[in-house]
């Protein structure tokens, strides 16, 4: 938590609160041409959380993440970095890694590495040492002196990773990174993220794969067709939404609950499924008309929903009015 | 103004330019290809390709056609055979009748033609000559001068005149040039500073249009390659533009300074000398104002090239759009060949103030005539009132531009990006 204060006037003079969110978005539109990528955006991001823009491609995550980064000027809204508007020291602060990655194909590896630093005011022996590092990491040492454009698509990826963090920013803003990686990579790059997260950085990461953004974020914001329709905690948002949620996994025909009065809905995710009821007290009664079908059951539970549920659930039903929940 | 940004910009820049193969390429290749085409245009000058010409030559009169005959044979082209020449006296009523008679010989190329030396030409100098190609340069130039010798012999042997009378008529008028400077004495002035002011029209020329295509493409790629996106994450679109170019032109500079090696050491030394209808008459002033109206230029183009560059996607639809820059370039150097003829004339002065313009103008103009300091002051203020307008509109345009994707955008939209 880093040292910043909101200023709170009340009867018994000026008080100082400490200031739990980093980031605010407020009302942040952006238009081109005649389509709204983003409708009036507005989310916070807390300190020391891992924090997930999610949502479908095309749905408007890049958009507010390259306002984030001031590469595209929004319409209208701000952008406050722990109150104040985000401006160079944003920037300074911040490693970004793009959801089009790009790097200079001729250039060498350390020299990019390097560049990049330097760019945001980091060089010198410490920062090529710190590069080294990460090659070996992600096990790219043997080819620190070969050219950009000489290393596969993915070892490209991982270079680009690595000029994100290297210069040690406070704020990792990553957009899709998993995209194009394979399985062991990704496990490299979920254990930076965490480790980064562990040092006290924030990370902020768009995806489309709920599974991902599940297993990793504290905080989230779900976007569809350039609007905010739910933003909170991740474990509030769940409690909220798997009230009247049942997960289960079976065996037998269930073709049977589709049109039974005390479900609201049948979600089929292939090795689950997700049940809506329409009061959270008939639990029992679902269990029982489960088994009186002959249904078998391997797994039952109550009270769960997976973030994709949800996020089919909202992102289904088109533009909706905006769900917000407290931490 | 310069930070860290913009200088690890401009380090990168250099990196990728100034120690690049290309840059040591272009550096020695432009030098070699200017003496190339120096050395083809003299050699091309020199190969007339007219070995094996065979003229038929009739004059009205046997004394006229003996003097052609006598004096004609003296001359090297007649002496190694590159010409052959037939001789005859015709009357002008039977000269129709003659090429009738050639005419097969002509159309097949082994007679080039017939020139006809009818007796008025001793009165108005009027030579005919009937051939498949009449308008022959190299048959003019190698006979025009040597029959006008023998019609001036035969126009006055009638009038007594001595040898040295004879020698005089023949003679042509030679203009000797003075310059009148502010210098006391009048210095007879040779064609060292026109040669000099055709190597800057040149160089700037060259260099821009290379540098500027450089810029261009470096851009393209950088949009196309994505890596923009990243730049722009830690720079402004401002500082990215400002480092490139400034590096850019540095790299330029170097170049140019390399270029013009062989002049500093003249102006600076007494190591070369150079032909006294070449002396060059340059001062240590006139160097610096080259280098810094040619910094500006760098500059100027720089930005127009990087601007072009980040409204297209590919290389095809920028090539179009850079055709203005290359006009705007294009039409100064051309018109510079003019100003080496006459640097006073009226569209000279002219274009000396004109934007653009004046980049390669009044380095040429001030090369050739002696300029009053507020003249030249004036064209870099000029120069720079340019730089200023040029700026904020290619930032704007490169900072849309850049992270624009899709078809070329048309001058509409370009308009609508400079008023957003």
């Amino acid at each position: 938590m880093v040292g910043s204060f909101d200023i709170h006037s009340s009867k018994n003079g000026i008080m100082m609160v400490p200031h739990t969110h980093a980031l605010e978005i407020r009302n942040l539109s952006k238009s081109f041409g005649h389509i709204k990528a983003v409708r009036n955006a507005s989310f916070d991001v807390p300190e020391g959380s891992i924090f997930g823009l999610i949502g479908r491609n095309g749905a408007g995550k890049t958009t507010i993440m390259r306002m984030m980064m001031n590469i595209y000027l929004p319409d209208s809204g701000e952008i406050l970095l722990r109150g104040k508007q985000v401006d160079q020291e944003f920037r300074n602060s911040v490693g970004y890694l793009p959801e089009e990655r790009g790097l200079y194909k001729k250039m060498k590896v350390l020299e990019t590495l390097m560049f990049f630093a330097e760019l945001k005011g980091k060089k010198g022996k410490a920062v090529s040492n710190k590069a080294k590092d990460y090659l070996e990491r992600f096990d790219l040492m043997d080819r620190m002196n070969s050219k950009v454009e000489e290393l596969s698509k993915g070892n490209q990826q991982k270079i680009q990773f690595i000029t994100t963090i290297l210069h040690d920013p406070e704020f990792i803003v990553l957009d899709e990174p998993f995209a194009g990686m394979d399985p062991i990579n990704i496990n490299i790059l979920r254990e930076i993220i965490l480790e980064k997260k562990r040092e006290g950085k924030m990370i902020i990461f768009s995806t489309h794969l709920m599974d991902f953004a599940e297993r990793m974020c504290d905080h989230i914001a779900m976007i569809n067709h350039g609007k905010i329709i739910l933003n909170g905690s991740l474990s509030s948002i769940k409690t909220e939404y798997s009230q009247k949620n049942v997960t289960l996994t079976y065996e037998g025909d269930i073709s049977f609950l589709e049109s039974h009065p005390i479900i609201e809905k049948v979600s089929d995710f292939g090795n689950s499924t997700g049940i809506r009821l329409k009061d959270r007290e008939q639990t029992q009664e679902f269990l029982r008309l489960l088994l009186d079908n002959q249904v078998k059951i391997k797994r039952f539970d109550a009270e769960d929903i997976s973030l994709q549920e949800i996020f089919i659930e909202l992102a289904g039903k088109g533009p909706e009015e905006e769900l917000s929940f407290d931490q | 103004m310069i930070n860290n940004r913009i200088i690890a910009i401009i380090k990168r820049e250099l990196r990728e330019k100034l120690m690049s193969k290309s840059f040591i390429f272009m550096t020695l290749l432009v030098p070699l290809f200017m003496l190339l085409m120096i050395g083809l245009q003299m050699l091309f000058a020199l190969y007339q390709g007219d070995k094996g010409t065979r003229i038929e030559l009739i004059t009205e009169s046997e004394s006229l056609t003996e003097s052609c005959k006598k004096y004609l044979a003296k001359q090297d082209f007649i002496k190694d055979e590159t010409y052959a020449i037939l001789y005859d006296t015709v009357p002008r009523k039977s000269l129709k009748s003659r090429i009738e008679d050639r005419k097969k010989e002509i159309l097949s190329g082994k007679l080039t033609g017939v020139v006809f030396v009818p007796s008025t030409a001793l009165k108005d100098k009027q030579i005919e000559f009937y051939s498949k190609t009449p308008t022959n340069l190299t048959v003019f130039e190698k006979l025009d001068n040597n029959l006008n010798e023998v019609l001036i012999d035969q126009y006055f042997s009638e009038k007594e005149l001595t040898d040295e009378e004879l020698k005089f008529a023949r003679m042509s008028v030679r203009f000797s040039g003075y310059k009148v400077s502010e210098k006391d004495e009048l210095e007879e002035e040779g064609y060292g500073n026109t040669a000099l002011a055709f190597l800057f029209a040149l160089l700037i020329y060259f260099s821009v249009i290379f540098s500027a295509g450089q810029t261009l493409n470096s851009v393209l790629e950088e949009k196309n390659s994505k890596v923009v996106e990243v730049l722009l994450s830690s720079a402004t679109s401002r500082e990215f533009m400002t480092g490139k170019i400034v590096g850019c032109t540095i790299t330029m500079f170097v170049q140019m300074v390399i270029w013009l090696l062989p002049i500093i050491i003249l102006v600076t030394t007494s190591w070369i000398t150079l032909p006294e209808s070449f002396t060059i008459d340059i001062s240590y002033g006139h160097l610096v104002f080259f280098l810094f109206n040619f910094l500006l230029a760098s500059f100027i183009y720089q930005g127009l090239s990087a601007t072009v560059g980040s409204m297209f996607n590919n290389p095809q639809e920028a090539q179009s759009g850079f055709f203005p820059v290359i006009i705007l370039i294009l039409i100064p150097f051309l018109l510079s060949f003019t100003i080496m003829r006459n640097p006073n004339n009226p569209l000279a002065m002219a274009a000396s103030y004109v934007p653009f313009a004046t980049l390669i103008v009044m380095p040429v103009r001030f090369t050739i005539v002696d300029l009053p300091v507020w003249k030249l002051i004036l064209s870099q203020l000029i120069n720079i009132a340019t730089l200023m307008l040029i700026f904020p509109i290619s930032g704007k345009v490169f900072r849309i531009g850049m992270l624009r994707t899709g078809t070329k955008p048309s001058l509409r939209e370009v308009l609508r990006w400079l008023k957003s």
